[in-house]
């Protein structure tokens, strides 16, 4: 049953587990607040790249992401527990595959921390000359290296209160992500809809159509940035376990969130391209939104605050969403036994797992502190990003085509549309051709990051090298087997989940499944032993 | 002002696209309760509906009763007529027109399904007891559920069901749901 919402202090004989209060605003803006930054980030560089069909590069982009989106979606309203791709992966094609996908998920969100809570800040000091503060004036050298300590105080205060925000609570942490990303889309729907309406001239957008249209190169080294401003739709499959009825709330914010982020995305791309040339937004890829909304009759004398405000916000709760993430994914990895179990713990106060929350947030701090040291540590965050990501993606499609076939009698409440029916050991499955798609796409991204992001291609690989050498050294020094996976009852697992989350039709949809299954395989044997 | 009529078509077109999907998104289906949904689920998995049937206008309301029941979760139906036969004949005797009778009863039974366009296929049997024959029907098909109609009116008024009723109520190795329609004093 769902766990009780009172300051009563559970039994001590239980086992403390994570508390279900997300709501179904709460699920939905725990992606868009990732999301949401990321397009706030990646337009200008879209635009740089992809000059005159900045637009085509996003729809592009798009259709890849909106098959992660539905791989998601069915994924997370089928397993609906933490831990997102990694757990998907664990399901699908066992434990070293689900570390392999925990930690290049675990490298974009402890990023996440690092590159948003860094660029949030920087929008604050928007600000500060109001008040009398010049933050230039706040700097010290270290070596030829110029540091603003005044930047980087805020930004370690921000990753400090949210690790505060986070451990106090699922539910305060995402009230923060509510209230502010319901802000947040009022305002840039303001822009879009000011933007079309007394801006925009779809002659201008034609004009650069025709006269800028970029090199096959360059227009894929755009569709590929465009795929990283997807990145973030994993943080609603973080939050499932702690998602009140997650098999009927999931798809439902997955699929908002698919579309709503396409339309947006696709809709600034497109209003950029009718109201200023490409070449002003790659002058300023820093601050699209601000160039954008400058231009903008009524709201262009209000584009410096509302942009910063909106800057500062959405990036804020883009790196609540990477604490959140880091932590739940890496408390998952424990619970399975890929990492140590001392990860494996959940606050009996506040029921949320207060050591992966302070440990994976402190090494966003440490990479908080690289980007500071070295004007090119920003750069490696954001290629690493990308391989990250898009490794992830890639396992997480080919764990899906295996599910399908593995484990049939889960319920989905959710499928992927597009699918063959074939024949399978006496059974129907079906196929989701959308699935080779997806697995194509994505793989030709992360093509595209290798070939065309220097520095991504060593760190990212790096990073995952390192994780598989610990998790080598983990399972031998536990006696567990480092190849092949740990002996575990995946369908009582499912049935608790499915009735701790109260999909009540769903549990009952599943035990019919599998009593049906269990009569033929005993109706089988029968006839064997008949003969 | 605005520039143009396409920019306004757009504006409007990303509004109505953003409210829509977030309406959407935020009715969320009721919870269903445990106990409901169990009831839910184990009608839905009936999947093999036996149906008696006697070709009289009650016993094809139980075959009618019966394609709506399976319809949702696409059933076989199973339509059995079972010719009783005295003990003091053999069980291959003739029975004068009992064997068009159970014909039509089955064919008036197959073109119900028809309309439903419902999976089905048909058995007339030859038994002493058409009670028990209906409960070796069901063990042998596999039957979930026997779904059968029965008589407005039958023998003494203490008995509210007939023998082959009470037979099957008694001994069926399944669910069984008897459709009885009110007596005339009744109405």
């Amino acid at each position: 049953m769902v766990s009780d919402n009172t300051s009563t202090p559970p039994s001590p004989e239980l086992p403390h587990e994570l508390r279900r209060d997300i709501t179904v605003w709460g699920s939905y803006m725990w992606g868009y607040a990732d999301v949401g930054a990321d397009i706030y980030a990646a337009l200008g560089l879209v635009i740089a790249a992809a000059q005159g069909a900045a637009s085509l590069a996003f729809a592009a982009a798009g259709i890849v992401y909106i098959m992660i989106g539905f791989a998601y979606t069915e994924l997370a309203a089928t397993y609906p527990v933490a831990g997102g791709g990694h757990y998907f992966a664990l399901r699908g094609l066992g434990d070293f595959w689900g570390f392999t996908t925990g930690v290049a998920l675990l490298l974009d969100y402890t990023i996440d921390i690092a590159l948003f809570a860094v660029a949030s800040a920087g929008y604050v000091n928007f600000f500060l000359p109001y008040f009398g503060i010049e933050p230039s004036h706040f700097v010290f050298m270290l070596g030829s290296l110029k540091i603003n300590y005044l930047w980087l105080s805020e930004s370690f205060a921000f990753i400090l209160f949210l690790i505060w925000l986070n451990i106090i609570g699922i539910k305060e942490s995402s009230l923060f992500n509510e209230l502010i990303g319901a802000f947040d889309i009022s305002i840039e729907s303001s822009v879009i809809v000011f933007g079309f309406l007394f801006a925009w001239k779809p002659e201008y957008l034609i004009q650069q159509w025709q006269t800028s249209f970029p090199t096959l190169h360059q227009f894929m080294y755009g569709s590929s940035l465009g795929i990283i401003s997807f990145v973030g739709l994993e943080s609603i499959s973080q939050a499932a376990q702690e998602t009140k009825r997650p098999a009927t709330i999931i798809p439902r914010t997955s699929v908002t969130l698919i579309f709503t982020v396409f339309i947006f995305a696709t809709a600034f791309s497109t209003l950029s391209l009718g109201v200023l040339p490409w070449q002003t937004f790659a002058q300023h890829i820093g601050d699209p939104i601000a160039t954008l909304a400058h231009a903008i009759p009524y709201i262009g004398l209000f584009a410096g605050p509302i942009t910063a405000l909106l800057g500062a916000t959405i990036l804020l709760i883009s790196a609540n969403s990477g604490v959140m993430s880091a932590s739940r994914l890496t408390y998952s990895m424990s619970e399975f036994g890929l990492i140590t179990k001392w990860f494996d713990k959940v606050s009996p106060k506040y029921r949320t797992p207060v050591r992966t929350i302070v440990v994976f947030s402190v090494i966003g701090i440490v990479e908080m502190l690289l980007s500071f040291l070295t004007p090119q540590a920003m750069d490696t965050l954001g290629n690493m990003y990308a391989f990250g990501a898009t490794l992830g993606y890639l396992i997480v499609f080919v764990a899906l085509i295996r599910l399908r076939f593995s484990d049939p009698y889960t319920p989905r409440p959710y499928k992927m549309p597009l699918n063959l029916k074939i024949h399978y050991k006496d059974r129907i499955v079906d196929f989701p051709v959308l699935g080779i798609l997806g697995f194509l796409g994505v793989g030709m991204v992360l093509f595209e990051v290798i070939l065309t992001h220097k520095i991504g291609r060593i760190a990212g690989p790096a990073w995952v090298v390192l994780g598989i050498v610990y998790y080598i050294y983990f399972r031998k020094k536990n006696n567990m087997p480092v190849t092949k996976s740990i002996e575990r009852n995946w369908e009582a697992h499912q049935m608790d989940v499915l009735i701790s989350a109260e999909e009540f039709d769903l549990a009952e949809e599943y035990r019919i499944a599998l009593k049906e299954r269990d009569e033929k395989l005993k109706k089988h044997e029968q006839i064997k032993t008949d003969r | 002002m605005i520039h143009s009529t396409l920019g306004v078509i757009i504006a409007v077109f990303f509004l109505i696209s953003i409210i829509s999907l977030l309406w959407w998104m935020l009715h969320v289906p009721p919870i269903i309760p445990q106990v409901a949904a169990r009831a839910h689920r184990e009608v839905e998995a009936l999947k093999n509906l036996l149906i008696p049937t006697q070709g009289m206008a009650y016993s094809e309301r139980g075959v009618e009763l019966a394609c709506r029941l399976g319809m949702e979760q696409n059933a076989t139906l199973i339509f059995a007529y079972v010719i009783e036969v005295p003990r003091t004949l053999p069980l291959n005797a003739e029975m004068g027109n009992e064997d068009k009778v159970a014909q039509e009863a089955i064919s008036h039974a197959e073109q119900l399904a028809a309309l439903h366009k419902m999976k089905n296929k048909s058995l007339i049997v030859r038994s002493r007891s058409a009670g028990e024959e209906i409960v070796k029907l069901a063990r042998e098909q596999e039957a979930d559920v026997i779904v059968m109609g029965i008589r407005q009116h039958i023998g003494l008024k203490e008995n509210i069901l007939g023998r082959t009723s009470d037979i099957v109520l008694r001994k069926a190795p399944c669910e069984v749901i008897i459709d009885k329609l009110p007596g005339e004093e009744e109405t």
